[in-house]
């Protein structure tokens, strides 16, 4: 069961198209290559405002707008400031989401790379060094969002006016802005520099950090920020947020059903803890997070909120026993808090035999400190199913239950610690079968082709991987909401493999354009028509180590599919008329159509191969040529079917390359005609022998074939020999000159090719080695002149004549032989 | 320059008076006592036997063997006769051993029994000792890993039933012959009747000889179960002092065994001597004076050694013990100690040596020009102490003491460890060891760790090393100061801890959990409940046992939490005199036992009195590590010169003067600093960090490697190198930390704009670098010298320079 991860389900595409008026934009030739996007800077807006915001990288010349994966955000204006920078105005809504933005650019050329920058509430300032000292600290305001730089060694100081009773708290956004990995610290001290509350890493927030006080008395006190080691540098860019805000760390219940008004209970604000009404929406998906709100503000960042249709129960303590267990009567979300080290939590329910649940401790993945162990019994006995650490140090397991009866679900932290912030959530859940789809990295955490750019009048393929949870069989591919004028093409999905390629096309008179994509993935069987599908898309933003660590990463779940501006060059793979046997091979023959005046060399690339199918990395159709042809092989294991595959293809163009694909083409797997027995060869330097190869017909051939011996070593020659439909044996006769080199040459094979359709089929069969020895000296004349000559004839002689017409085998040679020598010696 | 340099290095330790040794004329000696060893004596069957030794004592202090001068008798003659020096059984019954020598009596209970009785052959009790006292299983010879000449013998007898099965079952029992038993390969190899590489071994018929065949005339048995087992071993006497070059002390050896029976094993036992140029000891265990000195004589059987200390003085040397003031147990102790090696102690040193000295070693910075000049100008009378107590009050204490453990607990960033690790740990260290939380605490806190390597940092001890076997090792010498190591492979030859101790230690590490969390750098590190380490002889599962005491109850239960807890407590004999001794070297330059992570029965302490005494207090103390140091520094121990006298210069052990130490690199480079007035500047910290504040052991620079910086890979005390090298004289003469620092800080162009007078300069740097003025010898020659030079700044900075290459800067004394 996949951990629902689709934090930005409800995301929705917000295309702000702009007129070309754009000022100061250049009339320079179209690019026609995607652009690239480096940096979104500031981190981070206030909402309610317009603002500029500069979006940095490369190709941005023909910058036509920004794409956003969320609602609350509209461009009202787009300036093209050079080729690598571009201005736009943001109008941010009052009522935008907080936290994260995901945002792309497009131009004629394409779209570019993802980037994020963050929304906030509050008023921003700059941070102003030197506030390096304690006691010569930023003034600032309360209720302001500080953006700062954390150098290396650098700590800085902010300083705000309290008065008693007030509160006070911070959050930062260090890692979580994704430029560069920065841990950061964050601590409130009082005027004479004790610590009063101190947070370095939190488990809502990642590697960032968030806390709260109250003022104790009326006075100066003074946040604290730092890379937690010292280690910061100039890329170090944080976003601290100084206000009266909530700044509470738990909520109980951690979910409801979408739709749902309920009470919730903060945990972990300094100001203790405090309940809310809150009305979820009733689109809100399981990424959902809760902002705690009051007349202090609202918290920068919500707390992971899960939304899904399963009514809550609430503990009530003492449950530590399943004596005290609390009653869940209708409820398979259980919610509540290990408030204290030690503490255990019992739920108790009526279950009925057989029915399977996946039971999911929510924790860690809703920000709690809290490490959970999970179990599972029936009322009175022990436990028969527990976890600790399934999902990262969260538990899961699936159960079905073995009878109606009482059942006890019992959660603890795995060291026996509690606090305020180990608030868990279980969810039992119904087995539900479930697709995911993605676009595999075509290099690790890179963003190269993860969105679709077709150019128009031309092609443009992905592999896509469809991950079936808790079903199987074939599975149709879909996209809803692609630019006017595309298409999608793939075939079905087979149901033993999980990635298949889909082609786009792009009408000639397509419009330039881009969409947020919803792709999804239906099983061919109507009987599981309803499994729902949901596109997942990652961008790895902050990696290092140890090994190559994730520790920001942005999700997203729609594919940006854009159409470009036309490209002066289209490929095509001709049509095989033949397939490529198991063991064999074939030369697929690309071509392409050239735009006058466009001459430059285009490499094509393999897209999907098949299982067992192989085919060369990349081949170029050189500079102003029209065809090339990459070579295909497929193994002996090679699955027997015909599949579709597509090449893809780059070519340089104004401003880089240019990527196009062929159309989807078949690509057919067959057995081999035919199975060649070939006999082991032993031969001395200098002379004669045969291999005779036995031929066993499993398809009538359609013409007669020439068959070649493969793998000899150099200065051994046998001729071309031919195939017809009834040949049951060839014979291959090998000449080996005095220099070949001795020894056993091994993987030596017949090469058969076929005619048909007037192709080729390239089989290769057989297999068999080679023994070159040298021959013995000559001395054995000298030893023994007499006897010598006599039995040379020895092998002529009427006897052996008999078994010469039935071929001996080597071993049978070898007997003879040495029966001869004895003769000899007996002599 | 060079003329300087070299003007100040011989001017170094001015001011300390020589001395004088004490002699005085003795009275003649009288025997003041007679004892008879082993104390009580016992004789069990026909072939039992007691080697008897008797000791006089005398007037002052000096003892004697007197066994073949004593008249040694038995009281009842009936029961046995005596041979020499050894008893043998006659009768059953009990009498007494009597002897008298100088008009002194002496007796010892004896017991005979079962004297004509048989005793049956065993393998292990009989056998094996021998294959250890002739060398036969030794690293070098058949106890080689892979024996020797095809022939292989457990090392020291450690595994006995494989040694057995070895002679009588390997190469088809070739090695012994059953029917003529003289006529075994193992015979005739070891009395060289046959071609040996050992060469012979024993010579037959001897009594080796004759204990192996008749072992193999019983048909080569190997012992049943219940055969009784070796518990303990005595040497005696338990101490001596010889009487000049040449006199003699025999040495008789007992064992005791778990059926309460106890055996002369005097003619089985492996003599050793910690120091033959003193007290060389024979096969037979005969020791022979040498030069004046002190001796360890070792007897190893079994797994056992067993060591008496020998003194050895001149002969008929005359002393009497200068009227000394002390201050506290530390100097009585040491005293003591001192009175019986017949040493005087050097006299105290100066105000201003001290004053260098207690800045250095407590707090690892040079006193200021200001405090200098406010120490030297207290008239009080316990200004030492006082100075004392002030610096134990101040951030560099601790600081110096992270530092210090931060070395022994490896504290270091690598491929698995983290820096913010790394940074946690080493903050977490300071701070306990910043608010005094008592020793034993921290300890339990850290070796019990569980939790995240970030939230609970005490957990990166269990992460920098994951080895079991090694985080055992590391545990025993950090925190017990023993090195087990080599009771991994087999017994430890030099000491008690046998492969059982060294597993059964180990099973309190076999239940760590580890996993990860939701930051890729940090580690959870939990007891998982199960795991177990296995005896590589026979894979039996060990029981945990602590070092030396007992096998707790584990079932149910965290091992290390068992672990720490008795580890940092009294029950525990090694932690409180383990840590003792590491305080006291870094305040003497050598431990008590030295090295300090290396105890074991072999390398007794030189004070084992002083050492229990500081093991005693610092528990009383309830581990208050402050009020430990403080006991060493107000101590006129630690107040003494470095010059010595005739009768201390030789000693290097019994702390009569105080050594001369060079200055561990770290607060070597923080010295230079504070006199150039330059910043440091390391990685990770702020510019103007301490040396000493380095939190991560991987972080160095050249200087600090240079002067022998510990890279903190391993727990050996030994990584912190303080041998001084060419390397270091050369980077001091040429390199960029004295020449660059001195025109970096520019203290002599701030002094010449100061208008300050050469001589006044000269002055200054001289209290600043040495705690001193400069003395009117080197006023003379120095102002000469810049007289002669027209550029004054720069021949003030030759002179600064001259001063920190002296080796009296780099040097603590």
């Amino acid at each position: 069961m996949a951990p629902p991860c689709a934090g930005r389900a409800r995301r929705m595409l917000i295309v702000i198209t702009l007129a070309c008026l754009a000022i100061g934009l250049a009339p320079s030739a179209a690019m026609a290559v995607a652009p690239s996007l480096a940096g979104i800077s500031p981190r981070g807006v206030q909402r309610g405002i317009e603002t500029e915001v500069v979006f940095s990288g490369a190709r941005l010349t023909d910058a036509k707008e920004i794409l956003f994966y969320a609602p609350g955000i509209q461009v009202s204006k787009i300036v093209v400031v050079n080729d690598t920078t571009v201005k736009a105005t943001l109008k941010i809504a009052p009522d935008c989401t907080l936290g994260e933005q995901v945002a792309r650019v497009r131009t004629e050329g394409g779209i570019s790379e993802m980037r994020t920058f963050w929304v906030g509430a509050l008023p921003v300032v700059i941070e102003k060094e030197p506030n390096s000292d304690f006691l010569v600290p930023q003034k600032v305001p309360l209720n302001v969002t500080v953006m700062g730089i954390a150098d290396n060694e650098d700590v800085d100081y902010y300083a705000v006016d309290l008065k008693k009773g007030q509160r006070l708290s911070v959050e930062v956004e260090g890692m979580r802005l994704g430029n560069t990995f920065f841990d950061p610290y964050v601590a409130i001290l009082d005027a004479k520099r004790f610590e009063m509350a101190v947070s370095d890493d939190n488990p809502a927030l990642g590697q960032d950090g968030m806390t709260s006080i109250v003022a104790p008395a009326d006075g100066v006190y003074v946040v604290q920020v730092r890379e937690t080691s010292y280690a910061g540098n100039g890329g170090c860019a944080y976003r601290l947020h100084i206000g009266s805000f909530p700044r509470p760390t738990a909520i109980v219940p951690a979910g409801a059903r979408p739709g749902e008004e309920l009470d919730v209970t903060f945990y972990g604000d300094a100001t203790g803890r405090f309940m809310r009404r809150v009305k979820i929406p009733a689109n809100a998906g399981v990424g959902y997070r809760l902002h705690a709100e009051d007349a202090g503000g609202i918290a920068p960042s919500g707390l992971p909120f899960r939304v899904i249709n399963l009514v809550n129960a609430i503990e009530k303590e003492p449950n530590d026993t399943p004596a005290t267990a609390t009653l869940a009567t209708g409820a398979l979300a259980f919610n509540g808090v290990i408030e204290k080290p030690g503490d255990v939590d019992c739920f108790k329910f009526a279950g009925k035999k057989g029915q399977v649940f996946d039971v999911h401790c929510y924790a860690r993945r809703i920000g709690s400190q809290l490490d959970p162990v999970m179990s599972l019994a029936v009322m009175g006995a022990g436990a028969f199913v527990a976890n600790d650490d399934a999902v990262g140090p969260d538990s899961f397991f699936r159960v079905t239950l073995p009878d109606d009866k009482e059942f006890v679900l019992t959660i603890t932290d795995h060291l026996k610690k509690g606090g305020e912030n180990y608030h868990y959530r279980v969810e039992l859940t119904a087995v539900a079968p479930k697709s995911t789809l993605s676009i595999p990295k075509v290099a690790l955490y890179s963003q190269e082709r993860q969105a679709i750019v077709v150019h128009k009048g031309n092609r443009m393929a992905s592999l896509m991987t469809v991950s079936r949870g808790d079903w199987g069989g074939d599975a149709v591919l879909a996209a809803e909401n692609l630019p006017a004028g595309v298409t999608m093409t793939a075939e079905s999905m087979p149901a033993n493999l999980d990635t298949i390629p889909v082609v786009f096309e792009a009408a000639p008179q397509a419009g330039l354009a881009g969409t947020m994509t919803r792709m999804s993935a239906k099983p061919v069987d109507p009987k599981l028509a309803a499994i729902p599908s949901q596109f997942n898309q990652m961008a790895e933003m902050v990696i290092n180590a140890p090994g190559q660590s994730i520790y920001w990463k942005t999700e997203v779940n729609s594919l940006a599919c854009a159409v470009a501006d036309e490209v002066p060059f289209k490929i095509m793979v001709v049509q095989p008329k033949v397939p490529v046997v198991q063991n064999g091979s074939m030369q697929l023959k690309v071509i392409c159509e050239r735009k006058p005046g466009f001459t430059a060399p285009i490499t094509v690339y393999p897209l999907f191969n098949p299982p067992g199918v192989n085919t060369v990395g990349s081949a170029t159709i050189p500079e102003k040529g029209l065809e090339t042809t990459m070579a295909v092989n497929a193994a002996a294991n090679a699955q027997v079917r015909k599949w579709k595959s597509v090449i893809i293809a780059s070519a340089p163009v104004a401003g880089g390359p240019a990527w196009v694909s062929s159309q989807l083409f078949d690509l057919e797997v067959a057995a081999p005609f035919f199975a060649f027995t070939m006999e082991r060869a032993a031969v001395e330097q200098g002379k004669e022998t045969e291999i005779p190869c036995k031929i066993t017909m499993t398809t009538p051939l359609p013409a007669s074939a020439k068959v070649r011996l493969m793998g000899l070593p150099p200065k051994v020659l046998a001729p071309e020999l031919d195939l017809a439909k009834d040949t049951k044996e060839l014979i291959f006769k090998l000449q080996i000159d005095k220099a070949a080199p001795a020894g056993q040459h091994r993987n030596i094979f017949c090469q058969a090719i076929v005619p048909m359709n007037g192709e080729p089929v390239v089989h290769n069969v057989g297999i068999t080695e080679l023994r070159i020895d040298v021959p013995l000296p000559p001395k054995v004349a000298v030893a023994a002149p007499a006897p010598m000559p006599k039995p040379m004839p020895m092998p002529v002689v009427a006897a052996p004549v008999k078994p010469m017409e039935k071929r001996l085998t080597r071993l049978e040679k070898l007997r003879l032989e040495q029966a001869e020598r004895e003769k000899n010696m007996n002599k | 320059m060079l003329t300087i340099s070299l003007a100040l290095a011989a001017l170094i330790l001015p001011g300390q008076a020589p001395a004088a040794a004490p002699v005085a004329a003795a009275p003649a000696r009288q025997v003041t006592g007679l004892s008879i060893f082993p104390p009580d004596i016992q004789v069990s069957t026909k072939r039992g036997k007691q080697v008897v030794v008797v000791q006089a004592s005398y007037s002052d202090g000096i003892t004697e063997d007197v066994s073949t001068k004593c008249n040694l008798r038995l009281e009842n003659p009936a029961l046995g006769r005596i041979d020499g020096q050894t008893i043998l059984p006659v009768a059953d019954g009990n009498s007494r051993v009597l002897a008298n020598f100088g008009g002194v009596a002496a007796a010892a209970p004896l017991a005979m029994t079962q004297a004509t009785a048989e005793r049956p052959i065993s393998f292990k009790l009989d056998v094996m000792p021998i294959f250890m006292r002739t060398g036969c299983n030794t690293g070098g010879c058949h106890g080689a890993a892979r024996g020797k000449d095809g022939f292989r013998l457990s090392l020291f007898g450690f595994d006995p039933d494989g040694d057995h099965y070895r002679l009588t079952r390997e190469l088809n029992g070739r090695r012994i012959n059953m029917a003529l038993p003289a006529e075994s390969m193992l015979l005739e190899k070891v009395c060289g009747k046959v071609s040996h590489t050992g060469g012979q071994r024993m010579t037959e018929n001897d009594e080796y000889w004759q204990t192996i065949v008749r072992w193999l005339e019983a048909d080569a048995p190997i012992d049943p179960a219940t055969v009784a087992t070796c518990v303990a071993v005595d040497i005696f006497p338990k101490v001596s002092v010889l009487n000049g070059k040449g006199s003699t002390q025999r040495m008789t050896v007992k064992a005791r065994y778990s059926d309460n029976t106890t055996r002369d094993v005097t003619h089985l036992a492996l003599f050793l001597s910690s120091n033959d140029a003193s007290a060389k000891i024979a096969t037979d265990g005969l020791v022979t004076a040498g030069d004046r000195g002190e001796a360890f004589v070792m007897a190893r059987f079994n797994t056992f050694t067993v060591g008496s200390p020998m003194v050895v003085l001149p002969k008929d040397y005359q002393f009497t013990f200068p009227a000394s003031v002390e201050a506290n147990y530390v100097d009585t102790l040491v005293n003591a100690k001192l009175k019986k090696l017949r040493i005087a102690p050097s006299g105290l040193c100066t105000d201003e040596a001290f004053l260098r000295r207690v800045y250095v070693d407590v707090i690892g910075v040079l006193p200021t020009a200001e405090e200098y000049t406010r120490y030297m100008a207290s008239t009080s009378p316990t200004k030492r102490e006082e100075l004392v107590d002030e610096l134990l009050g101040r951030k560099e204490f601790a600081e110096l003491w992270v530092l210090k453990w931060a070395e022994l607990l490896q504290i270091r960033s690598s491929n698995q460890v983290s820096y913010k690790s790394t940074l946690l740990y080493y903050n977490w260290l300071q701070d306990k060891i910043a608010r005094n939380v008592p020793v034993n605490e921290w300890v339990q806190e850290l070796l019990g760790a569980n939790g995240g390597t970030f939230k609970n940092p005490a957990t990166n001890y269990y992460q920098n090393e994951t080895d079991i076997l090694k985080v055992t090792e590391n545990v025993a010498q950090v925190f017990m100061g023993m090195r087990v190591q080599c009771a991994q492979c087999h017994n430890h030859p030099f000491d008690r801890w046998t492969m059982d101790d060294y597993y059964g230690f180990a099973a309190f590490f076999s239940q760590i959990g580890r996993k990860g969390t939701d930051d890729p750098r940090e580690t959870i590190v939990f007891n998982s409940g199960g795991g177990d380490v296995r005896h590589p002889l026979g894979n039996r599962v060990m029981a945990p046992k602590f070092l030396g005491g007992v096998a707790p109850d584990v079932a149910g239960k965290d091992r290390r939490l068992l672990m720490s807890n008795w580890l940092a407590s009294p029950e525990n004999p090694y932690f409180a005199t383990n840590l003792s001794n590491i305080v006291w070297a870094h305040f003497f330059g050598s431990g008590i036992i030295n090295e300090v992570d290396d105890v074991r029965v072999s390398n007794p302490p030189s004070n084992g009195e002083l050492l229990n005494e500081l093991g005693k207090r610092f528990t009383d103390y309830k581990y208050d590590f402050k009020k430990l140091v403080r006991d060493i520094c107000v101590s006129k121990t630690y107040q003494r010169s470095t010059q010595t006298n005739a009768s201390n210069e030789q000693d290097t052990r019994n702390f009569s003067h105080a050594a001369i130490r060079r200055i561990k690199a770290e607060t070597f480079l923080d010295c230079i600093s504070q006199v150039t007035e330059t910043p440091n500047k390391f990685p990770g910290l702020p510019l103007g960090a301490r040396a000493v504040q380095i939190a991560d052991g991987t972080v160095s620079n050249y200087f600090l490697t240079t002067f022998g910086r510990a890279t903190r890979d391993t727990v050996c005390a030994c990584e912190v190198r303080l041998e001084p090298t060419l390397s270091q004289s050369l980077h001091l003469l040429n390199g960029d930390t004295t020449g660059q620092r001195i025109r970096q800080g520019n203290l002599i162009g701030k002094r010449i704009t100061d208008k300050k007078q050469p001589l006044d300069i000269i002055d200054e740097v001289y209290v600043r670098c040495l705690a001193r003025r400069p003395t009117e010898a080197e006023k003379q020659k120095l102002v000469a010298l810049i007289a002669a030079e027209t550029d004054k700044k720069k021949a003030l900075e030759d002179v600064f320079w001259a001063v920190l290459n002296s080796r009296e800067f780099m040097f603590n004394h």
